[in-house]
């Protein structure tokens, strides 16, 4: 399904999140299998929410420090923090976003994209507005780079989350689209209304978040899809406006404390496509984490503010392909490209396919009791 | 280079925010300053040269900080008086913030349609911000309809007040409220940021004016009104040069942070370093040296 996204953009200006959501997330297709009526009746918020942050320290006169995130905003009454989303009010510091998501959907796990996590299965995907980056790339900036009061947004507990996700069969509730770390408290608190009730829970996220929080969060969290932007500072600091040291940080907190994570890496061409930064990373990946952590080569498509620069030639992402799979890396896709055969998992012992895949569809399942069908070799991730 | 005029307006009448009673008073400082600066006889004329008639015009206040500092109604009304008196339409006189909270809390009355100026926010009814996104340098942003869609010629109307990340917040850093997404622009002090937001063409070619209220100024612990560091004045500053405006309110800031045993900005790590961006060779919004500055004292 084609979608002019100015046209959408035109029509978006304070208007259906409903259609928010049926937009973000992916430029080749748009699969929403939650019944397309289904969010017309779900509550809509008047206002914004004010509950009180957590890791933020008060300073004098009245100003506070954010904890979130390593951009540690500095914040003087009155005033919000990077991401739009959390407001000095007295002295004391509020999250306008809890329980207001305004992006709701059920997708494939596979569109996040975890491609080692309970494949075939949906989940449950919410964003709210704001980001605490600002990527100049950005898929999604219609909603991560405005202001929560900018969107139509829902009001939503994180009980109601648990009861909808439940209800629409999904197994995980994914935190997505938007960034969640600058809706830390909602996110936490609705991965913990999702345990209670069975449903297990995800952040897709840039990463740039601070330790202290990120390992009170983990313990929520079932899987983290990481999105690594690049891998040099210049990048990051021209292109992201954030920093890369920190999120490398959180990658390997998040590999240390044990969790399930796979990364992303969207190409931008001439930006971040050069073979010797993906050596690099591929390096680091294999000795700071395990050769076995999936990474996603994307393709990028015109957006935002790099409307100048054409989609990345498949032929620079199978170069990045081979280049980590090079460096010993043995789980290396390439995604936006339907159709192309490094959007399969192969075995890295025998080489056969162990999940056949045509876009956001399985075709085949080679895997049985988290081992390769075919000769028995251990398959890392979550299986069941 | 040419110099660039600054109206610095004084007056014994007026201490902190006027009584609504002055109103004629203010008319009369604000038409002083005009023909000084347009080296014209009459107030309307001198308006004139600025905002041509039979044009809708828009004013932008500064309401962030509720009564206490935010830009005067009452010197609001003046200046949608001064205009309505040189060809004007009081309807095509457009007052309009962020929020329709902020304007409420500062004292403005919201007026979509009837008689008088208008008086909306970028959340009214109808107002919202453009689908395009407006580029420069490091800035890209959606830019209120209030601006792109709704007026053809500008008044910039701020305060003067330290900011605790800007240092400064006046004139330039007052169009943080026409761009959808101000809280990514306070990195570094807001350079180049606050230079790149009026280098926007639609705000850099419909802004004639500054007309900056001094009637109270928040010489530190600013943007939010504290009133440990908040003196009454009795000034107005006028100029058609965004970046020597604001220079002067820079030097009128430090001289009472100076007279409050305060330390400089600078020493602080908050000099507004985005003045000099905005007049250097690309974004050219106005002088920044003092020597191309000429101040221009009035007592009326």
């Amino acid at each position: 399904m084609a979608i002019d996204r100015r046209k959408f953009i035109s029509r978006c200006a304070k208007c259906s999140a409903t259609i928010a959501a049926a937009s973000i997330a992916d430029t080749s297709s748009l699969i929403s299998i939650f019944p397309a009526d289904a969010n017309a009746e779900l509550p809509r918020a008047d206002d914004l929410s004010r509950i009180e942050a957590r890791h933020y320290k008060k300073l004098e006169h009245l100003e506070i420090e954010c904890g979130i995130c390593p951009r540690k905003c500095k914040i003087s009454p009155l005033e919000r923090g990077y991401c739009g989303t959390r407001e000095n009010q007295d002295g004391s510091y509020y999250t306008l976003v809890y329980s207001r998501p305004c992006s709701i959907n059920v997708d494939p796990i596979e569109k996040k994209p975890l491609f080692h996590y309970l494949p075939g299965t949906t989940a449950f995907s919410l964003a709210t507005a704001g980001c605490n980056v600002n990527c100049k790339f950005c898929q999604n900036w219609d909603i991560s780079q405005v202001r929560p009061e900018q969107l139509d947004n829902y009001d939503l507990s994180p009980a109601d989350i648990a009861r909808l996700a439940k209800q629409s069969n999904s197994p995980t509730i994914a935190y997505t689209y938007s960034e969640p770390v600058i809706f830390y408290e909602y996110m936490y608190d609705c991965a913990v209304e999702g345990h209670r009730n069975g449903i297990r829970s995800v952040a897709i996220t840039g990463g740039y978040i601070q330790p202290d929080p990120l390992k009170e969060l983990l313990k929520v969290l079932d899987a983290v899809k990481i999105d690594l932007k690049g891998f040099t500072e210049g990048f990051y600091k021209d292109y992201v406006q954030g920093e890369l040291k920190p999120v490398l940080e959180a990658i390997k907190i998040m590999h240390d404390e044990g969790k399930w994570i796979e990364l992303v890496y969207l190409v931008v061409p001439t930006l971040n496509d050069n073979p010797e930064d993906i050596k690099r990373m591929s390096d680091w990946i294999a000795s700071t984490l395990s050769p076995d952590v999936p990474i996603h080569f994307t393709r990028f498509h015109p957006m935002y503010l790099l409307k100048n620069l054409p989609p990345t030639p498949i032929s620079t992402l199978e170069e990045l392909f081979s280049t980590a799979k090079k460096q010993g890396l043995n789980y290396v896709y390439i995604g936006n490209v339907p159709g192309h055969e490094a959007e399969h998992t192969y075995c890295p012992q025998c080489h056969r396919i162990l999940i056949q895949r045509q876009g956001f569809t399985l075709e085949s399942f080679n895997i049985s009791d988290s081992k390769c069908k075919f000769c028995g070799n251990k398959i890392p991730g979550i299986w069941s | 280079m040419a110099k660039s005029k600054v109206i610095i307006l004084k007056s014994s009448k007026i201490t902190g925010e006027p009584n609504p009673a002055d109103v004629g008073h203010l008319i009369e400082m604000l038409g002083e300053g005009l023909m000084v600066l347009a080296s014209e006889q009459k107030p309307q004329i001198a308006l004139n040269e600025f905002i041509p008639p039979a044009k809708r015009v828009g004013i932008k206040p500064n309401c962030l900080t509720g009564k206490m500092t935010s830009s005067s109604p009452t010197l609001c009304n003046a200046i949608a008086k001064l205009l309505s008196s040189s060809g004007i339409k009081e309807e095509d006189i457009v007052i309009w913030e962020r929020s329709e909270r902020e304007l409420k809390k500062a004292g403005y009355q919201i007026n979509y349609s009837g008689s008088g100026p208008k008086v909306i926010a970028n959340d009214s009814p109808g107002v919202g911000y453009g689908s395009d996104l407006a580029v420069y340098g490091k800035v890209g942003s959606l830019i209120t309809r209030a601006l792109t869609d709704i007026v053809d010629y500008h008044i910039n109307f701020p305060v003067l007040k330290d900011h605790s990340l800007a240092g400064l917040s006046s004139g330039l850093k007052n169009f943080y409220g026409a761009v959808h997404n101000p809280n990514k622009y306070h990195d570094n002090n807001c350079d180049p940021y606050a230079a790149d937001v009026y280098s926007l063409p639609v705000i850099k070619e419909k802004n004639r004016l500054t007309i900056m209220d001094c009637f109270k100024i928040q010489y530190n612990g600013g943007p939010a009104y504290n009133g440990s560091y908040a003196i009454n004045s009795n000034m107005i500053l006028i100029s058609d040069d965004p970046v020597a405006i604001d220079v002067i309110a820079l030097q009128i800031l430090e001289d009472t942070r100076r007279q409050y045993g305060l330390k400089d900005l600078k020493s602080v790590g908050r000099y507004p370093s985005y003045l000099k961006t905005a007049a250097d060779t690309s974004h050219k919004l106005g002088n920044f040296e003092i020597g191309l500055i000429e101040k221009v004292e009035i007592t009326v």
